[in-house]
């Protein structure tokens, strides 16, 4: 089929990019940079098998970190999907509470990092609150905008067969809002890491936070990029996460399997 | 045949408070008496009220005044489910649902007994020539396929009264046209009453019994036309000389509403004067 050829010489395409990418650092990084501020890709994958992996304390801070994330990130889910449920649950409760959920969300939280701090210590708790701070917003805006979008005409044909109250919301309006939902979900993920590590990079006392200023601050280039890369590697995996969930939970999703019967057929 | 299903007396529809400036009056004093196993069409200009008066009796909407009898039911408000069912354009399919879920949850809406779902909506299916689809999900199928398989939602809850709000709207007009022979031919067989908004003339004469000419803003009923042709109707039909004398009869009806209409959008101020 044309479409996969397509797709497969796509894939090629960007494995040839990204491979350039590299080779390119690895020149530069090899013969004209200083190496106080960088390193190539090989010396950081050294750095990686040598000063991360052995070192218990940073594994155990990577770990702490992936902790953090999932913690702030059930809670941003729990509260989030929560709030956005009641206050989008009738247009009443809309007009009276998402204009002060709009004006939270549009405060730079970033200058209340330090209020954060004093109030949670510098513990994982700081990082968790910000991480939720976060990740909580998104997922109320697209839960409340799921539910709002709803088609009048469906609401319509549900009341006049015979739907209660609560079969509409059960039937029509959470099944309509699912995949706004996971909009909120995804953009939720990516604030809640951002919050997580920010709050690391800010004061952290063992965590990875504490252990990028100590290599930057060393002028150690090669662990401090192997533990970003770490630190992207947790990204990409709780990405991947919400988007297989997005895959399996959404009704419409579902059809893609039968899509490609069709497509066969 | 002289038994009336739905009763509609001196019924006027207005939207926001009389004499408020935005205050409209969508439906004036309307009656109309539909018989048992009837097809009658309401054909007008847009905004001539004429689905407002399908939401009257289909209780979806409580009307200013007047009285609507359905099945010798007073209709104010509310839904009647039991007795009334609803088709509207194919987009009122639940996208989030496989075909045979639409129909299981219009079933259940409807308080009708689990153990049928399943029988009564693979009936309708295959009533519509749509029986091997029923696991798709609306957007795999064409717009076409997508309203035949509406209808046979609408159908298959089994009440006698069908009320149909331009459901064809959407389609081409060739798929509009085999949908409308398909629709006489399964409607013939059920002997439901139905009512049917349309705004398209050769649609309006070759489904209805009878045909109900609604004036432009505040709707009132101008004239009703009969149409002696038995169903099921056979696409023959439309070629009959009687069918273009209707249909232009039905358009000389229309056109001075729709051009005053019109006036009315282009210059507010001399169409009140």
């Amino acid at each position: 089929m044309m479409s996969s050829s397509r797709s497969s010489l796509a894939f090629w395409l960007r494995l040839v990019l990204v491979a350039f990418i590299f080779a390119a650092l690895e020149i530069y990084g090899r013969f004209y940079a200083d190496p106080a501020f960088m390193s190539p890709p090989s010396g950081i994958f050294r750095a990686f098998v040598e000063r991360i992996l052995p070192e218990p304390k940073i594994i155990e801070a990577l770990f702490l970190c992936v902790l953090q994330i999932a913690a702030a990130y059930g809670l941003s889910i729990l509260f989030g999907t929560l709030t956005g449920l009641l206050v989008g649950a009738t247009s009443f409760s809309r007009s009276a509470f998402f204009p002060i959920v709009l004006l939270l969300f549009a405060i730079p939280q970033v200058s209340l990092l330090p209020l954060v701090i004093l109030f949670f210590g510098l513990g994982p708790a700081a990082k968790i609150a910000f991480g939720f701070s976060h990740g909580v917003f998104p997922i109320i805006m697209n839960v409340v905008a799921g539910m709002r979008d709803v088609k009048e005409l469906h609401l319509r044909a549900a009341r006049s067969m015979g739907a209660s109250r609560s079969e509409t919301i059960r039937h029509v309006i959470l099944p309509h809002a699912v995949p706004s939902l996971f909009t909120g979900l995804r953009l939720g993920m990516t604030m809640t890491l951002l919050g997580v590590i920010l709050a690391e990079l800010y004061v952290s006392t063992g965590g990875v936070g504490y252990y990028t200023r100590l290599f930057a601050e060393n002028y150690n280039p090669a662990p401090l990029f192997a533990l970003i890369g770490c630190l992207a590697v947790i990204a990409i995996l709780f990405n991947e996460l919400v988007r297989l969930a997005e895959k399996r939970l959404t009704p419409g999703l579902r059809r893609s399997a039968a899509l490609t019967n069709l497509v066969k057929e | 045949m002289s038994e009336s299903a739905i009763s509609i007396r001196n019924v006027s529809q207005r939207y926001g408070d009389a004499g408020a400036p935005d205050s409209v009056l969508a439906l004036d004093d309307i009656s109309l008496e539909v018989r048992k196993g009837e097809f009658v069409c309401l054909l007008g200009p847009s905004g001539c009220g004429k689905s407002t008066l399908l939401n009257v009796i289909g209780g979806l909407f409580k009307p200013t005044s007047g009285m609507c009898h359905v099945a010798g039911r007073l209709v104010d408000g509310s839904p009647h489910p039991d007795k009334i069912a609803f088709v509207f354009q194919e987009s009122t399919l639940f996208p989030w649902y496989s075909i045979i879920e639409n129909f299981r949850i219009a079933l259940k809406f409807q308080g009708i007994p689990q153990s049928e779902w399943d029988d009564r909506a693979m009936q309708a299916l295959k009533a519509v020539g749509m029986s091997s689809f029923a696991s798709h999900y609306p957007d795999q199928l064409s717009v076409g396929m997508r309203q035949r398989v509406n209808m046979a939602r609408g159908i298959c809850v089994e009440t006698d009264i069908l009320l149909m709000d331009e459901p064809f709207a959407a389609l081409d007009e060739q798929t509009r046209m085999v949908l409308g022979e398909d629709l006489s031919q399964l409607l013939a067989a059920t002997g439901k009453t139905i009512v049917f908004v349309t705004h398209s003339l050769a649609e309006a004469v070759f489904l209805s019994d009878r045909i109900v000419v609604m004036s432009a803003r505040p709707g009132k009923i101008k004239t009703i036309i009969d149409v002696n042709e038995a169903h099921p109707r056979s696409p023959d039909f439309m070629l009959e000389p009687r069918f273009s004398e209707l249909r232009n009869e039905c358009y000389a009806l229309l056109r001075d509403e729709i051009r005053s209409t019109m006036a009315a959008q282009r210059d507010p101020q001399s169409a009140g004067a």
